[in-house]
């Protein structure tokens, strides 16, 4: 199956264009879960810290870390990183403001 | 991404505006919590000492003092007012240390009554408190703590998870790469490249946790290849996890884009089925010179499972010849997908009824294939090969003159059909220059001080609006006869 003769042309090399390549052809199939766990781990956050609900601060973390995993190596990493510390911060303001336990939001609140 | 910073101020704002709320609603608390233990405390206190009101003063200790007022504050009245008297009231002499109590002018504005009632509620409950002794308080019991716990178990699965699912990712990438780079370098005089001026390392370029990409290039007949290995999510424990109910792949795509002119223009794809329904509702090219061939097993003896798209039957013939049709029997289960087009524009673009321009088009030739579940990466070596053998097929295969007339009479009809789409869109954009036009030259006329000028061009103004009236008229009387 493989070609006899040599197929390699010095004279056609070109070089890797990232940005062309990914606009063409990767714009509706690139991977948009990084984004979406980004504004779901906002929405949560501010849930966590206007409403007072810990476990929205909870989800809130949880969505920051896949988000995390996901994101590409050219993606900004400050919006990971703004992303981590809204959470971590609704966390942590949730439990200053209120330092009892969790309570799920399925229990009936006390 | 700017909207994202945006929002991403709003919150840290909002954050900071909450921040503010919590101090002062810590405040609060903190005075409800000091509140309840000095009540306790004055429970616990008459056990130890006598009561304020009963004790004289000469048995009371000057250390006590303080205590016996902080005592009586927050039952007496929460008032400010009261309790800088009292701060007052430390400074005073021993002697009439609770001379105040008695002064009737010191509680003006409070109820005699309640005053009265202090002594009978602490001695009633008093008993039940010394019970109690300290309040049950929460941070002992980490019992009550099991959620957060959980939350924080859960994260710490979840970095394990994602360290691991890394390095596992990687280390495939690498396989892969291992294997197939002498091959590669047999084909292309570059592979592997980060697209930086200096080419820093050549080699697998990681994008994300479970992609990476290799660029190869200088080879006849193709302007590059890309290659993708799209891994699995294994970084990422919810993607596992919602793996496990829809089962996914390790995957590598191939995209060569061919050199303008090398291949005949035809589109054709040949995939598995759920690829195939997927991919033809998906990319623009597949979608508007393609058509789903029926019963493609009989036809091209494609395995089954297989599905064809094709806009020029000789041409998909010609490319599913006997070497091809063997190599997608042998390796069915690793083949997603086999695209070649001339007319690869990528997905399909919303419609844009401003957009006036056609897509630009590439000859690409395009591969999805399975990677083993084992880590026999030799196996799938030979799809290299097969995509080697593909664009040196395409090099070399004509059509007939009917299939290039066919060809052709397909793309002039597409690009009909898109002027026809956006002949509303480009009428309004002629109109809108011709209006700028005269608009400009209407103001340049008025600039002029020419009195004269600006007649004249008055006149042949209403001259040209004159003449686009009458042909109208004349349609009308035509229309009516």
């Amino acid at each position: 199956m493989s070609a006899q003769v040599d197929p390699r042309r010095k004279e056609k090399v070109n070089r890797y264009k990232a940005p062309q390549n990914q606009g063409q052809s990767g714009a509706s199939s690139e991977d948009l879960m990084p984004d979406y766990m980004n504004i779901l781990g906002m929405i949560f956050s501010m849930c966590g810290l206007m409403m007072k609900l810990k476990w929205c601060a909870w989800f809130a973390l949880y969505c920051s870390c896949i988000s995390f995993a996901s994101s590409r190596v050219s993606d900004d990493a400050k919006q990971v990183l703004s992303s981590f510390m809204l959470s971590v911060s609704a966390v942590v303001m949730s439990y200053l403001q209120n330092p009892a336990p969790m309570t799920p939001p399925w229990a009936p609140t006390a | 991404m700017q909207v994202r910073q945006v929002v991403t101020l709003l919150a840290l704002g909002c954050l900071v505006l909450g921040g503010m709320t919590s101090v002062v609603a810590t405040e609060d608390n903190d005075f409800a919590e000091f509140e309840d233990f000095d009540t306790d405390d004055e429970f616990d206190q008459p056990i130890t000492a006598s009561t304020p009101t009963i004790g004289d003063s000469k048995s009371a200790q000057p250390v006590e003092t303080p205590e016996k007022q902080k005592i009586a504050e927050p039952v007496i009245g929460k008032s400010d007012d009261f309790k800088t008297d009292d701060d007052d009231g430390i400074v005073e002499d021993d002697d009439n240390e609770f001379e105040h109590f008695q002064d009737e002018e010191e509680f003006e504005g409070f109820d005699a009554g309640d005053n009265k009632d202090i002594p009978i509620d602490q001695k009633t409950s008093e008993p039940k408190l010394t019970v109690a002794k300290i309040p049950m308080h929460f941070r002992t019991h980490w019992d009550s703590y099991w959620m957060e716990m959980l939350m924080l178990a859960g994260l710490l699965a979840y970095f394990s998870n994602f360290f691991a699912g890394k390095t596992k990712n990687a280390r495939l990438a690498q396989l892969w790469f291992n294997t197939h780079k002498g091959l590669l370098d047999d084909n292309f005089v570059l592979v592997g490249d980060d697209g930086k001026q200096e080419n820093e390392n050549p080699g697998l370029m990681k994008e994300s946790e479970s992609l990476y990409t290799l660029w190869c290039s200088g080879r006849t007949c193709c302007e590059g290849m890309l290659v993708e290995l799209k891994m699995i999510k294994r970084q990422d424990l919810v993607a596992l996890i919602s793996g496990l109910i829809r089962p996914q792949q390790d995957q590598v795509h191939i995209k060569v884009e061919m050199t303008r002119g090398v291949m005949d223009s035809f589109v054709f794809c040949v995939g598995s089925r759920k690829t195939i329904t997927k991919v033809f509702k998906e990319y623009a090219d597949l979608n508007k010179y393609c058509s789903l061939v029926s019963k493609p097993e009989d036809r091209y003896k494609v395995p089954a499972g297989f599905s064809v798209l094709s806009e020029i039957p000789e041409a998909t013939s010609a490319m599913l010849e006997a070497r091809i049709i063997t190599a997608l029997n042998k390796y069915q289960r690793y083949i997603d997908y086999i695209h070649i087009s001339d007319q690869f524009s990528g997905p399909i673009q919303q419609e844009d009824a401003n957009n006036l321009k056609q897509p630009e088009t590439k000859c690409m030739l395009m591969a999805g294939f399975n990677m083993p579940k084992s880590v026999d990466m030799e196996a799938i070596k030979p799809l290299l090969i097969l995509i080697f053998y593909l664009m040196e097929r395409l090099k070399v295969y004509r059509m007939s003159k009917e299939g290039k007339s066919k060809a052709e009479k397909n793309r002039l009809r597409v690009e009909e059909e898109f002027l026809k789409s956006t002949h509303a869109a480009r009428a309004e954009a002629a109109a809108q220059r011709r209006e700028d036009k005269r608009k400009q030259e209407k103001e340049r006329v008025l600039a002029e001080d020419d009195p004269e000028k600006q007649r004249r061009w008055e006149l042949k103004e209403q001259k040209r609006q004159a003449k686009k009236k009458a042909p109208k008229m004349k349609r009308l009387a035509v229309k009516s006869l």
